[in-house]
């Protein structure tokens, strides 16, 4: 029994000391992660408002003050982190499954490619963040129509990435064998090709990810973010510029928090990234 | 090579043509009526309708398209509904402030980049390659505005080292070209800085694992040197790639830094065309965006031909 | 490496001095400032046609290159300008007006008669005061070169007023040529007889507009006031700087990089008041009220009852709090005519019952609504998000209609989508909406007739589409009345038809204080709805 726990305690040790970036990225999100879940118990209603309330320093009652129309920033904050999770790991979703869906077509067949790759081409060419503007004037502001605008752009790098992983191994002998076996295309697909990509598309996931919670935030900025009523670490440092120097903790809370959360997904990714390339890991 | 030219050439047309119909349905099809923005608060019904006609809006959609796309070809990109300036003359304007501040943001980004690359690849695995790289990714993870505020705040209200806003001309002198561009370019280079360094470190390393670059190793070549002579030119082409990719991304990072510093670029343009729903500026900036970032994959594709000489286009 | 970089320079400068390389540095510190101000406007000035579009831009365009027949002065009342000498017939139905001397386009040629009939003919067509006006205009005739009559059917006592007015569209002369151009076309050249010359060249569309001193206007000998008086400009360019971003506008304020900035955020005052330098000052004390529109032609406001409880609910000074900030420059306000001019009368407003706890007002909205029968479903508020003072209004009106039963659905969007869809009058489900809310100026609000929103028309009314018979009657009353007691009268009966009817919410009213480098420029004018730079000088 001891030397069962050792060896567990150990080994947890190793992987810890072995992939310092992977922990401290995935301990962040998951304390984050926990806080957003837990909100309606730690924090108050993060939309009522008494506009007497307005702009007040950090107190008992408002642990990290109010805002602009009297709401509590602390509990915004708690809260906010659910739409700002949600969006990054929507978008991520979103691109990643598309992406690899339409990428794995294109790379399989030469036929959809042409026609595919165009119109991937065509959706880069569009700078992202005019389209991603141009959608919410035009659809109107919501969580939805931010997590599509925000997506859209990304999924043409995901085709590239996959279709690229396709290619390289489309034609491996193991391939061909299991071709020339009958196998069907769907079944080729997903248990022959598939699996080449995953490790690469994870990583890719989690700079797609932390790309899209500060997306949100510059939206916010120009006008084109999530609606101002539900908090969104994006929109509460948008709404709140102008109070750098009057009420500094209504930027300061969402700011951190939202640095915070895009640090420790860049860290999972470059960690994992590093983990993942046999290349790099060897050197380690 | 000459044919390989061509043919991306040709390519370039079918992605134009995407382009154009994209923009085009994605503004016509959706709420929005320029019209009753000219026309102003105090006006009545009948007005606004009397100037979306005199517009051209009341048409049927595609023959509002055809006429727009037919003009476009022949290089009409039509006027602005409401200064009545023609669009190519406004982006002619806003070319130079635009280009200026990607120019020096690039210069920025690239310079602390390839820097902080080599330094984590040199020594990767290491505490200094986690520091390094955790560095890069913090100027990434502030959004824009909010690195812009504080340096302004800090750097020319407090201290008054450098302006607050605005932009000069390089035909107004060189020196207040670039006083004007430094703050933006650092706010805004920030945040490409851990895209570049990343990749950079990425070839870097695999450079170094190659068997050439062991052996001299072994030999007891001085490692910084061999990476900085061999290394680097041989991980030029990965790195030609993403700052490629970087002067796409560049451009909506640059809409923001606009704003925030008051730079009369092209960015803004179409950010106050958006609002306005001032559709030629809106459609006439995407075509022209689009094409620019297609001749720029098309001149990044040629290059990899000159630096690498394995790569061969049949 | 600041300091070592200072003495060094400073020891050049002496060097230099001694040498006499300098000299030419010193007699240049000796010279006066560049007379010269830079602005930065509310918004863009994206059309130059000031009669084309009510854009309040264009309007202050207008001001700065073009001139008026006649002009309000600091105490609203109109004052001849262009034109030299009036006479009124007996009857009250002719008025004929000679232009003074001196008055010449940009171009060098004389300002006509002809010139000034065409501008007045093709403002009326797209002025409500105007169209108003010229619904009782017999004729415009030419009497000679520098004289011409407007002919009307009946007396008309506002005649001079609509003519004087600085809410937009601003009766602008223009060249008979360029006025001929169709009122829903905008005009292609600009050429005033205004104090400024527009500077065409330098114009850069949603970044600069240059204006330069006119040498060859010839003022009025009065002093200035309001728009009226003598236009003596004493500054030789004025730049609008197009700055989007009011944190940079301030940090430019503050840094001395632009003299003036039109519309600081309240909020962000003390900080610029803090800064050396920086005065501020409130140039249109009328200010702008708020009014929340409420859409008449569907469920549920078509319901006189869910109207009521609509007005009592929504709370002015919980409003006013959130989107202004600092209660010296706002109050509440129980008259539909700006609290504050000639026809603020509050007689009637205790429909509105503003000096009642909120409690009680929200228990008598709430028994007003189940009256109403209001069977719970969704309204649409559009909610303009990217205008500070609309974001937070609706907010705090979503709450407050929230807080009494209404079930509310905010379509947050930016400004120019909600300009769109308020005009639609389709049911809210498809593509229109039940509340939206804007501001207009305050001058332009203090007259019954002068405002659209006050028509009650129905459908051809301003969006909202309220239909009153009763009000309507009155308002064309209040324009015959014979003065300005008979006016505040029918205005007192007005205001309590339209409270009991709940014609609109007033949302209460709010100056907006401007801040400029008092240590640079000096000689600002209260004007109204026009920020003009004449009488203005540069003294350091």
């Amino acid at each position: 029994m001891a030397t069962d726990s050792m060896t567990v305690r150990s080994k947890v040790g190793d992987f810890i000391r072995r992939n310092p970036t992977i922990v401290v990225g995935a301990t962040l999100l998951a304390l984050i992660t926990l806080a957003a879940l837990f909100a309606p118990f730690i924090a108050r209603d993060p939309i009522a408002f008494e506009p007497i309330n307005r702009l007040r320093g950090p107190s008992a009652d408002f642990w990290l003050g109010t805002d602009s129309l009297g709401r509590d920033v602390y509990a915004r904050m708690i809260y906010g982190a659910r739409i700002s999770l949600l969006v990054g790991l929507l978008v991520a979703l979103i691109s990643i499954i598309s992406g690899a869906v339409i990428g794995l077509l294109a790379g399989y067949f030469s036929k959809v490619d042409a026609v595919v790759m165009r119109l991937m081409d065509g959706i880069m060419a569009i700078p992202s963040i005019l389209l991603a503007i141009a959608l919410v004037a035009l659809l109107g502001s919501s969580v939805k129509v931010v997590i599509i605008a925000i997506a859209i752009p990304e999924i043409p790098r995901v085709t590239r990435l996959v279709r690229a992983v396709v290619l390289s191994v489309r034609d491996l002998p193991f391939v061909e064998a299991a071709r020339s076996n009958g196998t069907r295309v769907t079944k080729l697909l997903r248990r022959h090709i598939l699996p080449s990509t995953v490790a690469p598309l994870i990583v890719q996931a989690t700079y797609i990810c932390a790309s899209a919670i500060l997306t949100e935030a510059g939206l916010s900025f120009l006008g084109a973010g999530t609606p101002p009523e539900f908090p969104t670490w994006g929109n509460m440092i948008a709404s709140s510029r102008l109070y750098l120097q009057i009420a500094p903790w209504t930027i300061f809370a969402p700011g951190i928090c939202l640095a915070l959360v895009v640090l420790a997904v860049n860290l999972l990714g470059d960690g994992l990234r590093d983990r993942l390339d046999p290349r790099i890991s060897r050197r380690m | 090579m000459l044919s390989y030219i061509l043919r991306r050439l040709l390519g370039v047309i079918p992605v134009m043509v995407v382009v154009g119909v994209f923009v085009f349905s994605l503004l016509h099809l959706a709420p929005g009526d320029p019209a009753a923005i000219i026309a102003g608060d105090n006006a009545t019904e009948a007005s606004i309708a009397r100037i979306r006609a005199s517009l051209g809006l009341d048409r049927p959609l595609l023959e509002q398209f055809g006429k727009w796309a037919w003009a476009t070809v022949q290089g009409d990109l039509g006027v602005s509904m409401f200064s009545n300036v023609p669009v190519t003359e406004l982006v002619q304007q806003r070319m130079g402030p635009t280009f200026s501040l990607a120019f020096t943001t690039m210069a920025v980004a690239v310079i602390i980049a390839v820097t902080l690359g080599v330094l984590a690849a040199w020594k990767a695995g290491s505490l200094l390659d986690r520091a390094v790289m955790g560095l890069a990714v913090t100027g990434f993870s502030v959004p824009v505005f909010v690195v812009g505020y504080i340096m302004v705040y800090f750097i020319a209200l407090q201290w008054r080292w450098l302006p607050v806003q605005g932009y000069t001309p390089m035909s107004e002198g060189l020196w207040p070209w670039l006083r004007h561009l430094i703050l933006p370019s650092f706010a805004l280079g920030l945040a490409y800085v851990a895209l570049i360094a990343r990749i950079t470190r990425a070839s870097m390393l695999e450079v170094l694992a190659e068997d050439y670059i062991r052996t001299a190793s072994a030999k007891g070549v001085a490692t910084m040197p061999m990476l900085l002579r061999h290394a680097l030119k041989n991980a030029a082409v990965p790195i030609i790639t993403v700052i490629g990719i970087g002067v796409a991304l560049l451009i909506s990072g640059v809409v923001i830094t606009e704003s925030v510093f008051n730079i009369p670029g092209i960015g803004r343009l179409v950010v106050d065309a958006i609002s306005r729903r001032d559709y030629p500026i809106i459609q006439g900036v995407m075509i022209i965006f689009a094409a620019i970032y297609v001749l720029i994959n098309l001149v990044i594709d040629i290059s990899y031909s000159f630096i690498d000489p394995r790569i061969r286009y049949s | 490496m600041t300091s070592s970089r200072r003495s060094i320079l400073k020891a050049g400068a002496a060097a230099a001095a001694l040498t006499g390389i300098g000299a030419p540095h010193v007699a240049r510190a000796q010279q006066r400032p560049p007379r010269q101000v830079r602005m930065v406007p509310h918004g863009d000035l994206n059309v130059l046609d000031p009669i084309w579009t009510t854009q309040n831009m264009a309007a202050y365009h207008g001001a700065m290159m073009y001139d008026t027949l006649f002009g309000i002065d600091a105490n609203f009342n109109p004052q001849p300008q262009m034109v030299g000498k009036t006479d009124i017939s007996a009857d009250r139905k002719t008025y004929t007006f000679e232009l003074r001397p001196g008055l010449k386009w940009h171009d060098g040629t004389d300002v006509t008669a002809r010139d000034c009939v065409a501008s007045i003919r093709r403002w009326q067509a797209r002025d409500g005061a105007g169209q108003h006006l010229f619904e009782r205009v017999a004729d415009t005739p030419v009497v000679d070169a520098k004289t011409f009559r407007i002919v009307l059917k009946e007396p008309y006592g506002l005649l001079i007023d609509a003519l004087a007015k600085t809410s937009t569209p601003l009766c602008v002369m223009m060249k008979a040529e360029i006025a001929a151009t169709d009122p829903n076309t905008q005009i292609t050249k600009h050429i005033g007889s205004g104090p400024f010359k527009f500077i065409e060249s330098e114009y850069r569309p949603g970044s600069r507009v240059v204006y330069e001193r006119n040498p060859d206007y010839v003022p009025r000998s009065e002093p200035a006031s309001g728009i009226a008086g003598g236009k003596r400009v004493l500054l030789d360019k004025v730049i609008w700087d197009i700055i989007p971003d009011a944190q940079t506008a301030a940090s430019a304020l503050m840094a001395g990089e632009v003299d003036f900035f039109e519309v600081p955020p309240i909020d962000i005052l003390p900080t610029l008041i803090a800064s050396p330098g920086i005065k501020t000052e409130v140039l249109s004390k009328l200010g702008n009220v708020g009014q929340v529109r409420l859409n008449h032609l569907h469920p549920p406001f078509n319901n006189l009852a869910a109207r009521k409880a609509a007005q009592l609910a929504i709370n002015q000074e919980d409003i006013q709090r959130a989107a202004i900030g600092n209660s010296s420059y706002y109050r509440t306000c129980g008259s539909h005519f700006t609290c504050g001019s000639a026809m603020g009368v509050e007689d009637g407003s205790e429909a509105l019952m503003l000096k009642a706890p909120m409690a009680e007002r929200q228990a008598k909205a709430r028994e007003l609504l189940k009256q109403s029968g209001y069977d719970g479903k969704p309204i649409v508020l559009l909610h303009a998000t990217n205008i500070h003072v609309m974001n937070q209004t609706m907010l705090v009106v979503a709450q407050n209609l929230r807080q009494v039963g209404f079930n509310v659905q905010l379509a947050s969007t930016d400004w120019g989508a909600v300009v769109t869809r308020r005009s639609n009058q389709n049911p809210p489900d498809q593509g229109g909406w039940n509340v939206f809310y804007t501001w207009s100026g305050g001058n332009a609000t203090s007259s019954p007739i002068s405002l659209f929103a006050h028509a009650a028309i129905g459908k051809k009314a301003w969006f909202g589409w309220p239909e009153n018979a009763d009000i309507e009657k009155m308002r064309t009353e209040w324009a015959y009345a014979a003065n300005l007691e008979a006016r505040k009268g029918v205005a007192s009966r007005i205001n309590k038809t339209m409270m009991d009817y709940v014609h609109d919410v007033k949302t209460g009213q709010w100056v907006q204080p401007a801040v400029y480098r008092g240590d640079r420029i000096r000689g600002l004018l209260a004007v109204p709805e026009v920020v003009p730079w004449w009488n203005v000088e540069r003294y350091a």
